[in-house]
């Protein structure tokens, strides 16, 4: 048994290993490479940027805990830049399973940091079931969908929603996403009532919403935990996917190292058999 | 008559869509008639949610009773659906009609324990059990990628080096260190790489793929309105 043949043989938990200590180095040894800010996550920066203050915007809320690491930085950053311009924000989910609760807890805990009250500066209208369907509903009135926000209290009660009745008063939907439902706020919403939609998916879903941002039906993208850090630089306020950025720089690169070392055995031993 | 209702329910919901994209809902009917047919859309929708539910509900406690391999499982399963929901369906205040009843048997000061809002029971299970055994499971695929990339992604022909070549240079792309290395070589190269390999090859093939599957979704929709398609009523 050649060194290769051994090395193709390794057992998988030496692997896990690795990984294991990969991810958990950074959190020790804090090494911190500067994060570049891509063209898209610019664009969308500036397309916030660029709204008036006080403005309404749609932040959702269309995704699972399973992708929190990568997705819910990019909702604290979007809360941080909508706050401090004194936007009036309306959260809203597409996810059964805890995207309004998630939506709930980290709204209330930003807008705690810049004295933003519920009901005045922001409301989180919650779920309801089939995203198609109240997508289109919204475009004539929020209130038939909603008629109440998601702990229950009548949008007729609610000050901030005396003023915002469908899209016509909604400057800009900021959509975070993990699966295929920032999709439909692209083909329905964005070109059918045309109000502008940035946002923000893992990274797994990027490479297609790049075929969007080209056709300039998505304003910006930010895509996975690197697109989320390259929002916190834009905000200003350092947080979470910042952080992990040092911990999937290591992933990455020992994944890389794993393809090259696997590779290499491959050729070898096909080498030797000839 | 089984099979007509639907078709009729079909043929009428989906015309009336089609249709109402073209008018304006302030001033003619049938764009009036969209926002009808997306609420019971919504409705509907809601009523789907309850029957997936109940079967689950019913397909589990049937193998539970009946001691099938796994039922533990099963079990947990059924406990786990019971002891989330309960919580969040009852009454929040002695307000509504529901509230009233469960009002006299449980006390009123624990109100903020049901629903679903913030310190709810429902909340709290969400938070601290749902959510970490959820991010727990995703975050183990790190393991199983690490360990596939080393046995599974092998050169073996053009096609696969492609492949393995471009991943490898977004991989390295979308990491700090990685743009860092690869600025060593050219200062242009990260932007090069955004540009020509993402907004380029990238969104020509996305391109073809979301056409491809709009215009397969269109033909299929058809097929449903005409009532040629008739497998969503359980037919071939």
């Amino acid at each position: 048994m050649t060194i290769w043949d051994k090395i193709s043989a390794i057992d998988r938990r030496w692997i896990y290993l690795a990984m294991a200590i990969s991810i958990f180095i950074p959190t020790i040894v804090v090494i911190r490479f500067p994060v570049e800010i891509t063209v898209e996550s610019r664009q969308l920066y500036d397309a916030v940027e660029s709204l008036p203050d006080s403005s309404v915007v749609m932040l959702t809320f269309d995704y699972y805990p399973s992708t929190l690491a990568e997705t819910e930085p990019m909702s604290i950053a979007a809360l941080r830049q909508l706050f401090r311009k004194n936007m009036k924000v309306v959260t809203i989910s597409h996810i059964p399973l805890g995207g309004p609760s998630i939506a709930e807890r980290v709204t209330r805990q930003i807008a705690e940091e810049f004295g933003k009250v519920y009901g005045i500066d922001y409301v989180n209208l919650g779920y309801k079931a089939n995203y198609v369907a109240v997508m289109h509903g919204l475009a004539s009135s929020i209130e038939a969908i909603f008629p109440s926000d998601w702990s229950g209290t009548p949008l007729k009660e609610i000050p901030m929603m005396q003023t915002i009745k469908c899209y016509r008063d909604i400057k800009f939907i900021f959509s975070v996403s993990d699966n295929a439902t920032i999709d439909y706020w692209i083909s329905i919403v964005n070109a059918q009532y045309g109000v502008p939609v940035g946002g923000g998916v893992t990274a797994v879903s990027a490479p297609k919403m790049y075929s969007f941002v080209e056709a300039g039906q998505l304003t910006g993208l930010l895509g996975g935990m690197k697109g989320a850090a390259e929002y916190e630089k834009l905000v200003g306020v350092e947080g979470t996917a910042t952080r992990g950025m040092d911990a999937q720089s290591l992933a990455h690169f020992l994944i890389i190292a794993l393809v090259i070392i696997g590779n290499i055995g491959f050729f070898a031993t096909k080498h030797r058999q000839g | 008559m089984k099979t007509t209702i639907p078709l009729i329910v079909a043929f009428l919901s989906g015309i009336v869509l089609i249709f109402a994209f073209f008018f304006n809902p302030d001033r003619v009917f049938i764009g009036a008639a969209q926002e009808v047919v997306l609420q019971w859309m919504t409705i509907i929708s809601g009523f789907a949610l309850v029957l997936g539910v109940v079967s689950i509900l019913r397909v589990n406690s049937a193998k539970v009773k009946r001691r099938e391999a796994g039922w533990h499982y099963k079990l947990a399963t059924v406990i786990s659906v019971l002891v989330m929901a309960i919580p969040a369906i009852l009454p929040v205040s002695s307000k509504t009609f529901g509230g009233k009843i469960f009002y006299t048997v449980f006390p009123e000061n624990s109100a903020s324990l049901f629903g679903t809002g913030t310190g709810s029971i429902y909340d709290w299970l969400f938070n601290y059990v749902d959510s970490p055994m959820m991010e727990t499971m995703f975050a183990m695929l790190a393991f199983y990628i690490a360990s596939a990339a080393y046995r599974a992604f092998r050169a073996r022909n053009a096609e696969a080096t492609l492949l393995l070549l471009t991943a490898t240079i977004v991989m390295m792309w979308r990491v700090p260190i990685g743009e860092a290395f690869l600025r060593l070589f050219s200062t242009q190269l990260p932007d090069y790489i955004n540009m020509f390999l993402m907004n380029g090859f990238n969104v020509a093939v996305q391109r073809g793929i979301i056409i491809g599957a709009a215009l397969g979704a269109a033909a299929m929709s058809l097929r449903i309105i005409l009532g040629i398609e008739r497998t969503y009523m359980g037919k071939g």
